[in-house]
């Protein structure tokens, strides 16, 4: 009897051990198609995105047949695009005592030019480049892992890709250095300056640059920014007043994920593991370039109160969702919504995605109103109360967590209204034309 | 140095001495104050193109119209520099808020012009990249060419750009970007803002359908949507021409998808409800 049991142990083993090599390559067929990143077989790239995400995507013109030495792209590309030779001259790269010149980064043959990525950065610029990876250890979110995030979300891989386009535009911070260090001059001093950042961080769900120049450091900014060096590091002593790369990329460190504690306010998190008790050291260290160790330290706490008190308004809109959806009664249902080609958990398991661990990220299209209400509540007014918070700007704390409190009600409102109907049997015809069918509605179930 | 070079600078060289002898043998430049009117009766006889491009442009249909002194000012010295500057539009065109301008301002051309613009020449001609980043009158007056609506477009649910339009894109464009971008990037643009029209419309049938069920009080929520919906395609518009991602998505195209949603919403509501009181 003993002896069998022994035996069938061996079942779940082989199966196991069989399983393991098969998910591994299971994962790296579906990174096989023509897109890139998880889900790469269900989807085709915009010709644009090339430029976005070279490593993937990008091939060289065929139209010029030539190996060229540096001085000779110049001469030709003083004529075909000025601009950007007259900004390499302006570089530091044209000053060198040994000239970075074009076919440094791009090589020398024409027909397979490359766009530098920053892999092509590391060869010289090798410090900065491994403190980039390195933010790849703290997990999202992070400008290293920026293009993976784009990739592999739902929403991303569902929409057609023209509409998109934005997404990889922000997220290319991950694949090339021009995003804060702008082509082809390449400045250090252009990317210490607060504006260097701002292109990708305003916008509702991270108004850094509202909260960043409404506070008492933005404010010092935008009257004397001008005059001070930018050429110094972003070092003690060098700035009179904190810019966004002072405090994320203290001295200069290509690295703004290491002292992360509350994850860009997306998901509640334990401000007092140990992990962000290091991280809260490192932040009262670098506020204590100029202000009291205890004053910065009370900071941070006052930061995890707005949290608390926000995630407190969250969860309860949060279970409100949560009851209608186990009544049945979120209109349209899941079962109700445009089913995407790509998604395959969605088409198997039909359910509507509430809170961040559900995947609510992409719930803000194809969803019923109160559940965009709550994304809304989620990803505009939760985020811009915290980057109020993070910032010093307390007229946005107030602006959003009223605004909040507003949503909540009218959540439990429509709430109301929602389960008063839920009963209401529905002219089925009518409701599937209006949920399921459209001009966009069904490009999108085309194209993807 | 080779023989072709010598001849380009001998020959701009030359070009330069004549274009002095013009320059002396005209009348001199006025000084003092100056009127509109005697703006328009001088540079008609030295560049009538320059007038004629104004005329068709919607500058000269404004109310008040926005003449000569609007952009240069009223003294003839420094009248160029003057009016190359981003501020002299951005009065105008609603303030730093205005999408308009906060989507170019945002962008990194925007960027690096409000970094740089101490440092720029701005007696540099708007052409050949004499800008490190271009601001609003590098692209919609390049060379001076004072037509400065000949690159957008009428009404933003016409169906495409025309060739004309293109062609004067990519005159710009390609002072500093390679040729196959610009043609990756401008259909790009074209199917971007056609999704964004798509959303529109599928917006508008609903409401369209919806009206011959509903009273037009019923429906007064839905087309306040359906004038949202617009501002929103609007926004997709100048997120792509002014490339500022996030004005392509943030303000466009998520919004539209809210905007949506919401018309689908509250059209279905009226329907269960309807549906509750006939049953």
């Amino acid at each position: 009897m003993k002896s069998k049991q022994v035996k069938y142990i061996w079942i779940p083993i082989i199966i196991s051990m069989l399983l393991i090599p098969v998910g591994f390559y299971y994962v790296d067929w579906n990174k096989s198609g023509d897109g890139a990143g998880l889900y790469s077989r269900d989807w085709l790239p915009d010709a644009i995105f090339a430029y976005w995400n070279p490593d993937d995507f990008y091939q060289s013109v065929k139209s010029v047949v030539g190996v060229f030495d540096g001085q000779a792209c110049i001469d030709c590309h003083q004529g075909v695009t000025p601009g950007i030779v007259k900004d390499w001259q302006a570089s530091r790269h044209s000053k060198a005592d040994e000239k970075v010149y074009c076919n440094a980064c791009h090589g020398s043959n024409h027909e397979v030019l490359h766009l530098p990525t920053p892999e092509v950065c590391a060869e010289c610029h090798s410090v900065q480049h491994a403190q980039f990876e390195d933010e790849k250890r703290y997990g999202f979110p992070s400008h290293a892992l920026a293009m993976e995030r784009a990739l592999d979300a739902k929403h991303f891989v569902d929409k057609p890709k023209a509409e998109v386009t934005a997404c990889l535009q922000c997220h290319s911070v991950a694949t090339k250095c021009d995003s804060c260090h702008t082509r082809h001059k390449f400045s250090a001093a252009e990317a210490r300056r607060p504006e260097a950042c701002i292109t990708c961080h305003s916008g509702p769900p991270h108004p850094d640059d509202e909260t960043y120049f409404n506070s008492a450091h933005g404010q010092l900014y935008l009257k004397e920014g001008e005059n001070w060096d930018w050429t110094k590091p972003l070092k003690k002593g060098n700035y009179p007043a904190p810019t966004c790369a002072y405090c994320h990329m203290d001295e200069g460190k290509h690295q703004v994920a290491d002292k992360s504690i509350w994850k860009f306010g997306l998901k509640q998190i334990n401000p007092l593991s140990s992990g962000n008790e290091i991280k809260r050291t490192k932040w009262i260290k670098l506020c204590s370039d100029c202000h009291d160790a205890d004053w910065s330290a009370q900071q941070l706490r006052t930061m995890d109160m707005e949290r608390k008190k926000t995630w407190n308004k969250l969860y309860q809109a949060e279970s409100i969702l949560k009851d209608l959806r186990a009544s049945d009664s979120l209109y349209p249902s899941a079962d109700q919504r445009p089913a995407y080609p790509g998604d395959t958990e969605n088409s198997l398991f039909k359910r509507e995605r509430i809170s961040f661990f559900e995947g609510q990220a992409s719930a803000f299209y194809n969803v019923s109103p109160i559940e965009r209400d709550y994304f809304e509540m989620w990803y505009f007014e939760n985020l811009g109360a915290y980057k109020g918070a993070a910032h010093g700007d307390i007229s946005f704390v107030n602006k959003w967590h009223k605004a909040m409190d507003i949503s909540l009600e009218k959540i439990k409102h429509n709430a109301e209204t929602l389960r008063t109907l839920g009963k209401v049997e529905t002219d089925k015809t009518t409701t599937k034309n209006i949920w399921l069918k459209g001009e966009y509605t069904d490009f999108n179930r085309e194209q993807n | 140095m080779n023989t072709r070079l010598l001849k380009k600078y001998f020959l701009t060289f030359i070009l330069g001495i004549i274009c002095i002898q013009i320059q002396a043998a005209s009348k001199s430049v006025p000084t003092g104050i100056i009127e509109n009117k005697s703006c328009i009766e001088c540079h008609e006889k030295n560049n009538p193109q320059l007038i004629k491009d104004w005329e068709t442009s919607i500058h000269a249909s404004t109310q008040p119209v926005t003449n000569c002194i609007a952009c240069h000012g009223k003294r003839h010295q420094e009248a160029a520099s003057h009016a190359r500057r981003d501020s002299i539009c951005i009065d105008c065109h609603g303030g730093k808020k205005a999408p308009v301008v906060h989507s170019y301002t945002s962008s990194k051309h925007g960027i690096i012009m409000q970094l740089e613009k101490n440092s720029y020449d701005w007696q540099q001609p708007l052409s050949m990249a004499n800008y490190r980043s271009p601001g609003c009158n590098y692209c919609h007056l390049h060379g001076a060419d004072h037509n400065v609506n000949s690159m957008t477009r009428k009404s933003l649910m016409d169906e495409n750009t025309t060739d004309e339009i293109e062609i004067k894109i990519r005159s710009v464009c390609q002072d500093c970007h390679a040729p196959r971008y610009i043609t990756r990037l401008l259909a790009n643009n074209e199917n971007m803002l056609e999704i964004a029209r798509k959303k529109v419309r599928e917006g508008a049938k609903l409401v369209d359908q919806a009206a011959s069920k509903f009273d037009e009080a019923e429906l007064k929520s839905a087309r306040e949507i359906l004038k949202s919906m617009q501002h929103h395609l609007r926004n997709v518009y100048l997120g792509a021409g002014h490339q500022s991602p996030d004005y392509q998505w943030w303000h466009g195209q998520p919004a539209l998808d809210g905007d949506l949603l919401r018309i689908k919403g509250l059209i279905s509501e009226l329907h269960r409800k309807k549906n509750r009181l006939t049953h």
